[in-house]
């Protein structure tokens, strides 16, 4: 039985060791984690456990005093037991691309990286699901279904590399998923080892199964409701074909208003990324695409389906575009032409490498008629604070990802960039959004959380996360803020510097 | 389906979900009393037991739009809004949740995400929990929490939404709610093919994974559902035999185009005959289709959910039992009404016993979908534990620690 929610908010995590290197329990650990995962999957040298200190984000660091790689459910049962025996924090890492510090070992522990369980264990056509293990590369799926008709919808940016473990974990989206969802849209079950080494199933190969929908609750718990052993995802049909422009607009303003007539029209398009001016003369600088360099906005649009369909979709957007204003528009009609204007797109963040020896990207929502304001925001904030800010983002989903070019030798510029970037998301809360739309609270957004959620709202997620780790000894100070934080408490991070790109 | 129940029975219709949290705190500090949800009533007879003593929340009140920013696609409504009239109010600006509902002139919102209603559109649109974007909801203390927001991509923070989803009023009553919604296609189609053997049936649904047609629907019945689903559509269609029913949705081109190009590929499989149902016809099949679930006056109806690939052979032993048959068949969602011969609890309990033998218990699930009220006590609501049902109950045990909602009944869900 659980304690009442109010209660719980009283309460603090239970206390964890911290394992000194060289004492008896830490020695005692070793040996044990040794026999289950042999020599050559731990690591506890200090040199060694560098790589493991921080993910993508890398603006806090410290480091594990053991990471092994598991290669079985079982395994990792008992590890998770050894460290409930030993009370020592651990947490799973996949291929640590998180860009929210959601692999950060806070209190040091056990990391159990998952990245030699990669194998596709059943593929079904039939019943269009995949089981994989969680330490499989999204891509490394997709491409595996090739040839079939069916992929693996969910497409974060990171895709060549990160994991469908840290897909559930995270929630990750992608260019795609104004059409075609998230990653909890896509996962049918899992396998689980939860924070006391036991393992438990939800969710199931099939389209539904009776009662709450745990796995849907499971998804996005980043890391905290213990390990993800096995994902069973739902595999979409290929699109027959695809179209692809490129829409010039002189202004922001008109390029946000083609995205909702184009969507008011029915026409959902597979993707729809803006570029704003900042980057085309990044791109253009770098690339020379030929954009003008004064153009407000470009619009990359995407539509997908039955070939029958798409020459008409794409005559309503041409339409559409042009009753916007649009200045030009690049249209691709062969696949070397879809993957040159993808390559615009996809290059932006090579550009930015210009112009800027460092950069943060940001992640926030707004509704999306309410890109314009955002935007204007973000270009005043940069001019406040004398900040070159530029935006590439999903346009269709109103995700921004405002990056903030600085250097971080300048401790004056890494100061800007921080209340910068507060500025940017406390405005995406003012006009209706999110402070993350899918890198995910992790560390880096905690004192975020009581601004968007009251004492009540967080309580019943804390008597939730409660249920599966009570002790927090799993992927501990992670998405919640601890108990005494106080709601207008500031973004702490010292050091906000380059960030892989999303 | 009669709603009624018998017991000591209050009724509380709040106007407002502050004012439902206060009574709720106040139950749980005073009276302690079961508190039951109701929205429009069409699923108590099995969501709620048969004797009800204590206080039955009416949400009929709780009906306003509190925010629709049209060109966002997104709307936020208190969940007492009935699904008719939340359909009015998007379709006027060409929008839908596209989620099949019946009896929606009754139905609510809050009731659709409560039992996790679906309908024949979820093979391609998904089922409630992928479009709600924000909730709020109110645990058995009295505690008015919220998930989520209103912006249709957002990872801040637990997703308690889909806890809520199929939690049938045991954990929280849902009082407002967020939705992504999606624009109204211009026209929908249905192909109409009859077949005269179940191993043909099964190929052209194999054939289906990769049909160059994208369906919005595939629906299977066998003839006793056949026969009954052509009768109330009004329209003259073969319903002597298995039935597979497709729909299309989009620009008329590419639906027509779609509806010719299906009845070309599966001209292998030697369906009996095969026909095109459009406009009006169509919408008024195709609301047939979503009604059948819950339209039988049988007695009992029963809701299978097995692997595509292994439906058939539960269509078949089900069949053989003179159980009428509809199936979502491209996701494995199986509605079975038992015959009116299958008049005691006996023999009810009988053909579960008979029919769980032909679902693999690995990965199927058998669930009482409607029943008559006074057998809803005697008869689990799920067959077998789901997975996770540990975790359930503890979820139960943390939001409503004082077991009042609906409180009774989740402790009969599974036999035990």
């Amino acid at each position: 039985m659980v304690e009442q929610t109010n209660q719980l908010m009283n309460q603090a995590p239970a206390s964890l060791e911290e394992l000194e290197s060289g004492s008896a329990s830490f020695s005692a650990l070793v040996q044990q984690l040794t026999l289950i995962v042999g020599e050559a999957g731990i690591l506890f040298d200090a040199d060694e456990l560098l790589v493991y200190e921080c993910d993508g984000y890398i603006v806090d660091k410290t480091a594990p005093d053991i990471v092994v790689f598991p290669t079985t459910t079982a395994q990792i049962s008992t590890i998770v037991k050894l460290c409930n025996q030993f009370n020592v924090p651990f947490l799973a890492r996949g291929a640590g691309t998180s860009l929210s510090g959601g692999c950060l070992p806070i209190g040091g522990g056990v990391m159990i990286v998952l990245t030699k369980m990669k194998n596709i264990l059943e593929i079904n056509l039939r019943d269009r699901y995949a089981v994989v293990e969680p330490g499989m590369v999204n891509l490394h799926l997709t491409n595996a279904l090739k040839g079939t008709g069916y992929h693996y919808a969910p497409d974060p940016s990171s895709q060549g590399a990160c994991t469908i473990g840290g897909n559930i974990a995270t929630n990750s989206g992608g260019p795609h998923t104004l059409k075609y969802g998230v990653t909890t849209n896509h996962l049918l079950g899992l396998e689980a080892v939860l924070p006391d080494g036991s393992i438990i199933e939800l969710g199931g190969p099939t389209a539904e199964v009776p009662g709450y929908d745990l796995h849907g609750l499971y998804v996005g718990n980043e890391g905290t409701f213990g390990i993800c052993t096995k994902a069973i995802v739902r595999l979409t049909r290929d699109p027959e074909s695809h179209r692809t422009m490129l829409a010039i607009f002189q202004t922001i303003a008109e390029a946000t208003r083609a995205i909702s007539e184009i969507i008011a029209a029915g026409i959902i398009p597979s993707a729809l990324e803006m570029m704003d001016q900042g980057i085309i003369q990044a791109v253009e600088e770098a690339f020379h695409f030929g954009f003008p360099l004064d153009a407000g906005a470009v619009l990359l649009i995407e539509v997908d389906g039955l070939e029958i369909a798409l020459d008409e979709e794409v005559r309503q957007i041409l339409e559409i575009c042009n009753s916007c204003n649009v200045r030009d528009i690049q249209r691709a009609d062969t696949p070397e032409e879809r993957l040159l204007i993808w390559k615009s797109r996809k290059q932006a963040f090579g550009a930015i490498g210009r112009l800027s020896p460092s950069y943060c990207t940001q992640d926030g929502v707004v509704p999306r008629t309410r890109l314009p304001e955002i935007l204007e925001f973000i270009e005043e904030t940069s001019n406040r604070y004398g900040l070159r800010i530029v935006n590439v983002f999903h346009a269709g989903d109103g995700n921004v990802h405002p990056i903030l070019l600085f250097d971080e030798r300048d401790k004056e510029q890494i100061q800007k960039v921080m209340e910068a970037s507060e500025a940017i998301l406390e405005k995406c809360l003012e006009l209706g959004g999110s402070v993350t739309g899918e890198h995910g609270i992790g560390v880096e957004k905690i004192n975020f959380m009581s601004r968007i959620f009251n004492q009540i709202d967080l309580a019943t997620m804390e008597t939730v996360r409660h249920i599966f780790n009570p002790r927090q000894i799993c992927s501990r100070d992670k998405v919640l803020p601890n108990h005494q934080t106080d709601g207008s408490s500031k973004i702490t991070q010292s050091h906000p510097t380059r960030r892989a790109p999303h | 389906m009669s709603s009624l129940h018998s017991g000591d029975l209050e009724e509380f219709v709040p106007t407002s979900q502050i004012e439902l949290s206060r009574f709720i705190t106040e139950n749980a500090i005073a009276t302690q009393k079961q508190i039951f949800p109701a929205g429009g009533r069409t699923s108590l007879s099995v969501c709620c037991p048969a004797s009800l003593s204590g206080t039955q929340i009416c949400t009929s009140q709780l009906n306003k739009v509190i925010d629709y920013p049209v060109r966002d696609m997104t709307i936020t409504v208190e969940a007492g809004m009935r699904i008719d009239q939340l359909n009015e109010i998007i379709s006027a600006e060409g929008q839908r949740l596209p989620i099949d509902v019946p009896q929606s002139n009754r139905a609510t919102l809050g009731g659709v995400i409560a039992t996790n209603t679906s309908g024949p559109k979820r093979f391609s649109y998904g089922t409630i929990r992928d479009y709600v974007i924000g909730i709020s909801a109110i645990d058995g203390k009295g505690n008015l929490f919220k998930s989520g927001g209103r912006v249709v991509k957002n990872v801040a923070g637990y997703d308690l939404k889909k806890m809520l989803v199929g939690s049938l009023g045991t954990l929280a009553v849902i009082s407002q709610v967020s939705l992504n919604l999606r624009p109204k296609p211009e026209s929908m189609c249905m192909v109409w093919f009859a077949f005269d053997s179940y191993v043909n049936v099964e190929q052209a649904l194999n054939a289906m994974i990769t049909s160059g047609t994208r369906p919005t629907a595939v629906e299977y019945c066998n003839s006793k559902a056949a026969r009954q689903i052509a009768a109330e559509s009004r329209l003259d269609l073969p319903s002597e035999h298995n039935v597979i029913c497709i729909s299309y949705e989009g620009p008329s081109n590419v639906v027509k185009w779609q509806a010719n190009h299906i009845i070309e590929e599966w001209n292998e499989f030697s369906p009996l005959s095969s026909q095109i149902i459009e406009s009006d016809h169509a919408t008024r099949l195709y609301n047939v289709f979503t009604e059948y679930q819950t339209s039988s006056d049988d007695p009992v109806t029963l809701k299978a959910v097995v692997l595509p690939s292994q439906m058939m052979k539960f269509v078949e032993s089900a069949t053989q039992l003179n159980i009428a048959i509809q199936a979502h068949a491209a996701d494995g969602i199986v509605f079975g009404h038992l015959p009116d011969s299958a008049s005691s609890l006996e023999d009810v309990k009988q053909i579960l016993s008979q029919l769980k033998k032909s679902i693999d218990h690995k990965t199927g699930y058998l669930t009482v979908y409607q029943c008559e009220s006074e057998w809803s006590e005697l008869l689990p609501l799920f067959c077998s534990p789901p997975p996770g049902w540990s975790l359930m109950k503890q979820l139960k045990n943390a939001l409503d620690p004082d077991q009042l909602l609906n409180s009774k009944r989740f402790t009969e869900l599974v036999e035990t």
